[in-house]
Formats: C-alpha cells, structure tokens, sequence
C-alpha cells in the first residue's frame, strides 16, 4: 500500500460516516469533525478517536485545527451540499495548498466545487447511477471493475512518469509488450508532444514514448513496483 | 325431458373439447382483445373493406359500377360482415356455460332441470349483445348491399360507422363525450327548449307577416340556424317583435355555444391524462426487455439519461404528477402511479421486464415496492436504493436482488480517491462513457473464431483493445450455483472456453467492430452446422 494519510473529513452524516469507514478500512488516519456532537457520537461509537467539534464559520477555529495537524487531504462529505461548498472556499481562501475533496450530487454542484476550487469531485449520484446501469447491462464488467477496484488490494493503478535515459525513452509503446513482459497493462498515457492530456492507448497511435511522458498502467503491486525498479524510478 | 338432457350433454361435451375451446378463444382474441397481435390485421382488412365498399357505393350514386365491383360489394363485403357479426354474436357470451350453471344449481337444490329458464336466460344475454349500439351499427352495416330498396343505402353510413370498431381514437373521443352524459343532456335540453319557445313565438309574430315561415318547421328551423350563429339568412324577421325575440336568441345563442365548448374542452383535459397514460401502458406493453423505475428520483434520473442515450427501454413509476410531467417533457414513457400499490402493476408483464429498480428516497417505499413487486413475480429481478445501511437486510428480506446505496458507493471512491487519483478518473471516464472510451463485455460465443483459441493467438492490438481479464463461469459441483470469477490479465496461455466474459477497453468503434466480428464467426459456425 502506498503510504499512508491523514484525512481530516467534515461531516458524519451518511455520506461521512461510509466514506470514513472505506478511509480508515485502507489504512488512512482520520480525523473527523463536525458541527454537532451528535454526529461525533455516532462517529465515536465507530472507533474513531481524532474527534473535533467545529463551527464550519468560525475561521478561527479552522485555522487553528489545521496548523495544530499535518493534515494531508481534507474531506468535505456533509450531506448538505451548500456546506461542502461553502467549506472548500473557506479552505482555499484560508490554506491554498491542502488538496481537498468533496461530494456533491448534481452536476450543478460539482461546477460550484471546482469554481471553488476543490481538487478532487466525487458526484455520487452519477457514480450510483452509472454503476446501476453497468449491475444491469454489463454485469460482467461491473464485476471486473470492482474486482480491480475495490475487492482485490493487490492490483493497483498507478501512474509513472518515465525517466530520462531510462529503457523506455525513446521507444515506440507498440514495440513494448507490457502485458507478456511485465504482466502489467497500459491502459494510457500522457504523451508530453501531443499535449498535457490523457490518452487511452486504444485510441491505436502507436506513441513515442520520452522522458517525462506519463504512462497510466493496471497490474498487481508487486509487479508494478518490479517494472518501476527496471525504469530506474524510486519506489 | 329428453330435449333438455340432450342440452346437457351437449354443454358438457362443449365445455370439455379443448378444439372448441382454442377455436373460440382465437376468434374472441382476434374480435375483442385489444393486445392480441393479430387483431391489429384483422382491424386493418376490416378498415379496407369499409372504406372501399364506401367508395363503391358513392361511385355508384352517379355512374354504373363494373359487374365485378358489384360482385365484391355485395358478396364479399356483405359476407364478411354477416360473419363477423355472427362471429361476434358467438364470442360475446359462452352459451355452455349458462347450461352447465343450471344443471349444477338444479343437481345441487334437488329440483328438475329447467329448460325454458335456460334458454330465456341464453336468449335475453344474446339480445343484449344484438341491441348493443355497436351491435346494431354492424347489423344496419349490412343492409346497403341489398340494391333493390334505394332507401337502405343511407345505411352506408353506418358502415362508416363501423370504423368505430376498429379504431381506437374515434372510440375515444365517443368514450370522452360519454363522461359528460349529463351535462351533455342538459344542453341538449336547454336548446330544446330555447328552439321551442323562440321558434314557436317567431311562429306566432310572423307567421302572416313573413312570406318565408309558413309552418312551425320553418319557425324551428330559423329558431336553430339562428341560436348556433350560423345565420344563413334565407329566413329572417321583419317585424319588430320578430327582431328583438332575434337579438335576444342570439345572446343566448352565444351563451349555449361557450356551454358546448366548455363541456368538451373540459371533459377532454379531465380524460387527457387517462388517455395518455393508456396509450403509454400500451406503449409499454409492446416492449421487450424493458426495465421499470419506481421513484423518479435524481439517481433515477441520472439512469434514465444513460439509458436513454444506450438507447434502452425503460419505464418510469412515480406517484407525484409533476414528476412524470418532468419526465414526460424528457421524452420518458411515465406513468403516474403509486408503485407500492398493487394496481400499480396490473398492467405490467414481468416477463418482459428486465429489473426493476426501487430508488424512492425512502427505505421505507422501497421495502414496499420490492414485496410489491415480489408478490407479481417470484423472478423479477430487484435493485432497491437504500438511504440507512441498516434496512440492507430488511430490503434482501422484502426480495430484492442487489441494493444500491449512493453512499457506500461514496464510501468506495472517496477511498480510492486519494490513492489512487488516476485511476478513478480513468474508471469514471470509462464508467461515463464520457471520452468515447469503454468497458464491455465480450462474450465467447460458442463458434465464433474465439473459441477454444490461447490468448496469444488473439491480436488484441490489431482491434485496438485492451484486454482487462476475464470472467471464467464456473461450476464447483454439478448442480451448485455457478459464480463468476474474475481473472486480472490472465496468462496468455489460458485458453477460451464458450461462455467465458472478456472484459475489454477501447473505443466504441473498436469494441463495435470486434463485437460485431464475433458474432459473425459464430453465425457461419451456426450455417456449416
């Protein structure tokens, strides 16, 4: 597992309460903090220890709970949407570089978090319904995605930036098997000539691959971490 | 005595023939069921010969018709109406059936057969059939054909008349006109009355006066072309008390004609949902393969969208009206109804229903559509949305299949979020669909070229795919359930068996081509076989 966090997450709601459970399930240390103690209850009564009592308005208060911790993610997973809003504008406003999360549930909602800022947008709603449709159309998939998502910790994404001089710069992607070689497979990659965007290999440009071009690839840990040695990138 | 057990055994021997039976339910089906495919024909020949025997007959007002046309009219035409309406006058009722009844009543109180009670009883239910109004349009349908009365060939009309069976529209509207019988009834007699009292005055004022109204016809006759505003003019007052008995008819005229708009206009918007909603369950019941939702919620909404754009059919359930409206302007087949009533369903064959998907906002609605639906059909597959993570169990109990929660799908990607950032935009975007990348299910069917073949002999590249893994189905004893098991980047020695699951990526064109070119191989398998 890659090494471990600590999350401060707001909210204990329905929302707050699965998400924390899934965080501390991975390994992840997490702090949780609420407006009411009632929330915290429950949350205390789920073994979380790292409790704070906190009003979202009070700058102060933030502030001080924030210098006092590392945190390295902050959460914002309130049930109520315009509070997840409100708090990641008063993050960015207050520490810039503390990457956050929130979920929303309408693509309204996820405009509003980026424009406020959020790093990363969980739109739940979305994610349910679509996973709904994969349970009854592409059961197979859906099984598959879980499997390498969720069920089985061993197989892992990851993305590698390749380094200079490294065996792969220079190289043509076709001319590689990844997935006979090194048992690993290359889903996309960021080609740094084309752009800074991601590409999916199917797309069948047979890239050439440079020194800081990104490659997106799905494998077992343990195979990933044998092809990164191979590139000569620290594990 | 004898005649009547002649009767009994000849009910008996009816009631037992299965031919008789399927005979006489092909002809009820094909008459008067309206989900019946084949009516649909049936209902179109009828329309044929209708309208061109119509056609035949206005033609032949002004010029002699050719001897065969003549021929199909009134041979053919005729022939097919006079059995149709016997047809019709068999199917309405099961004649067997009364007897059998009687016989059992009189076995059971000890008391002789009574033969005269059952045939008055088969009669009177047959004469209902013959003077129902539609019965009566089909019987004075017939009359036309007989040339030689000039008079009867008004009756064609009612062979235009006849369209009313065969077409739903028409009978709506007479259904719609129905539902204001008594308002209806009112205005009819409210222009009766104002004919009669102004006709006869118009009558009594002019009768000398005016050289145009001669008898108490033409009186009545003013009297309606005036009230309806119509006004031809041919008659007209021309003495003072005439003219202002006018003026005011026709204020009252104008008063009993907004009457007649409202009463339509209203009974039309009152029935409009109800023929909408038929018309969608009609809809709805040509599907195949189609899934319900209950409960047009945001998820659900979300669903509806992908669904719509994979071009799936679906529909949707909800008891709240403005929420179907919604869902109506996406261009959804809704219906408004409270899906944790039974009557909800009673239209709904769950043969042909896919799953049915419970996303109310409530655990509790939830809970109630799944018995709901569980107690249609012990196979229906159910998802049901769950808010407490507690009611999991009480949901699995009320039978459904697989439970959807937003926020332990959440919980899933919240997690993976902060580890692995890529990966779930990636995952999302496949998810999505959104890049025109996707993730499919390929199923090894049995002959095409896949079978039996190593993966490496499968030049995934040259499709431009990306092969995941792969669902292997298996049996761990003969007899068990099968479970499905996921195999990540299998060894490209493993070898394909039919019915195994490649799970691939790429683009929708590539995963369409590959598709495509499975199914091909297995079909020529299919034709060397």
């Amino acid at each position: 597992m890659a090494k471990k966090h600590k999350i401060l997450l707001f909210g204990f709601g329905r929302y707050g309460e699965q998400i924390a459970k899934n965080l501390a399930l991975d390994g992840h240390k997490v702090a949780i903090a609420a407006p009411s103690k009632e929330e915290l209850k429950i949350a205390s009564k789920d073994g979380f220890e790292d409790l704070y009592v906190i009003d979202i308005e009070d700058d102060a208060q933030l502030t001080d709970l924030i210098l006092d911790h590392d945190f390295t993610h902050i959460f914002c997973a309130f049930d109520e949407e315009e509070k997840n809003i409100y708090l990641t504008i008063t993050f960015k406003s207050l520490f810039r570089h503390i990457p956050i999360i929130a979920i929303c549930e309408s693509k309204e909602t996820e405009r509003k978090l980026r424009l406020a800022g959020a790093d990363r947008v969980i739109d739940t709603m979305v994610a349910a319904a679509n996973r709904l449709y994969y349970i009854v159309e592409k059961p197979a998939v859906a099984e598959a995605i879980d499997e390498i998502l969720f069920k089985d910790k061993s197989i892992v994404f990851e993305e590698i930036e390749i380094p200079k001089g490294s065996f792969l710069d220079g190289v043509n992607i076709k001319d590689i098997a990844f997935s006979k070689k090194y048992k690993i497979i290359v889903i996309g990659l960021v080609d740094r000539e084309l752009g800074n965007r991601f590409i999916f290999v199917t797309r069948g440009i047979n890239h050439k691959i440079d020194a800081g071009d990104v490659l997106v690839v799905v494998g077992k840990k343990e195979d990933i971490d044998n092809f990164k040695k191979l590139l000569g990138v620290r594990v | 005595m004898k005649f009547s057990q002649l009767l009994v055994d000849l009910a008996f021997l009816i009631d037992n023939s299965l031919r008789y039976q399927r005979i006489k339910r092909f002809f009820r089906n094909l008459l008067e069921n309206d989900d019946y495919p084949y009516k649909k024909y049936f209902d179109y020949f009828m329309i044929f010969l209708i309208l061109s025997s119509v056609a035949i007959i206005i033609e032949e007002v002004k010029t002699p018709i050719s001897k065969w046309l003549y021929y199909y009219d009134v041979y053919f035409v005729t022939g097919v109406f006079i059995i149709e309406y016997l047809l019709r006058l068999w199917v309405y009722n099961d004649v067997h059936k009364i007897i059998i009844a009687e016989y059992e009543e009189s076995l059971f109180l000890e008391r002789p057969f009574d033969t005269k009670r059952v045939l008055k009883e088969i009669i009177k239910k047959k004469l209902e059939y013959i003077f129902s109004p539609l019965a009566i349009i089909d019987l004075l349908a017939i009359l036309p054909s007989y040339r030689e009365l000039r008079i009867l060939r008004i009756f064609v009309l009612f062979r235009v008349f006849k369209l009313l069976r065969y077409s739903q529209n028409i009978s709506h509207f007479f259904q719609v006109l129905a539902s204001k019988k008594i308002e209806l009834f009112t205005l009819l007699m409210l222009v009766a009355f104002t004919i009669l009292v102004s006709g006869i005055s118009i009558y009594v004022f002019e009768e000398h006066q005016n050289p145009h109204i001669n008898t108490l016809y033409d009186a009545f006759y003013w009297a309606l072309v005036t009230i309806s505003t119509v006004g031809y003019g041919d008659i007209s007052p021309v003495t003072h008390e005439g003219r202002t008995i006018t003026m005011i008819i026709i204020l009252v005229g104008v008063g009993l004609i907004s009457f007649a708009t409202s009463i339509i206009v209203s009974a039309f918007s009152e029935k409009l949902d109800e023929i909408r909603e038929n018309r969608i369950i009609h809809t709805a019941k040509k599907l195949d393969n189609y899934y319900v939702i209950c409960g047009f919620t945001h998820m659900a909404q979300l669903l509806a969208k992908r669904f719509k754009r994979e071009g799936i059919d679906f529909l949707v359930i909800d008891n709240d009206p403005s929420v179907v409206e919604r869902a109506l302007a996406e261009g959804y087949l809704a219906i408004c109804e409270d899906a944790t009533q039974a009557d909800a369903f009673r239209h709904i064959n769950f043969d042909h229903v896919k799953a049915v998907m419970a996303l109310t906002q409530t655990d509790m609605h939830n809970i109630y559509i799944c018995l709901n639906i569980r107690s249609f059909s012990k196979k229906c597959f159910i998802i049901s949305n769950a808010v407490d993570p507690n009611t999991h169990k009480k949901l699995k109990l009320a039978g459904a299949d697989y439970i959807i929660s937003p926020y332990i799908t959440a919980g899933f990607f919240a997690a993976k979020i902060i580890d692995e950032p890529i990966a779930i935009e990636a995952i999302n975007d496949i998810l999505i669909a959104r890049k025109n990348a996707l993730c499919e299910q390929v199923e090894v069917i049995k002959g095409s070229f896949l079978e039996g073949k190593r993966l490496k002999e499968i030049d995934f590249d040259r499709y431009k795919l990306i092969l995941l893994g792969i669902v292997k189905i298996e049996q761990s004893l003969p007899g068990e359930k099968f479970y499905h098991k996921f195999i990540f980047n299998p060894d490209e020695d493993l070898r394909l068996e039919a019915g195994d699951i490649l799970i691939v990526m790429g683009y929708t064109v590539s995963i369409a081509n590959f598709k495509s070119q499975v199914i091909e191989s297995s079909l020529k398998y299919g034709k060397k076989a």
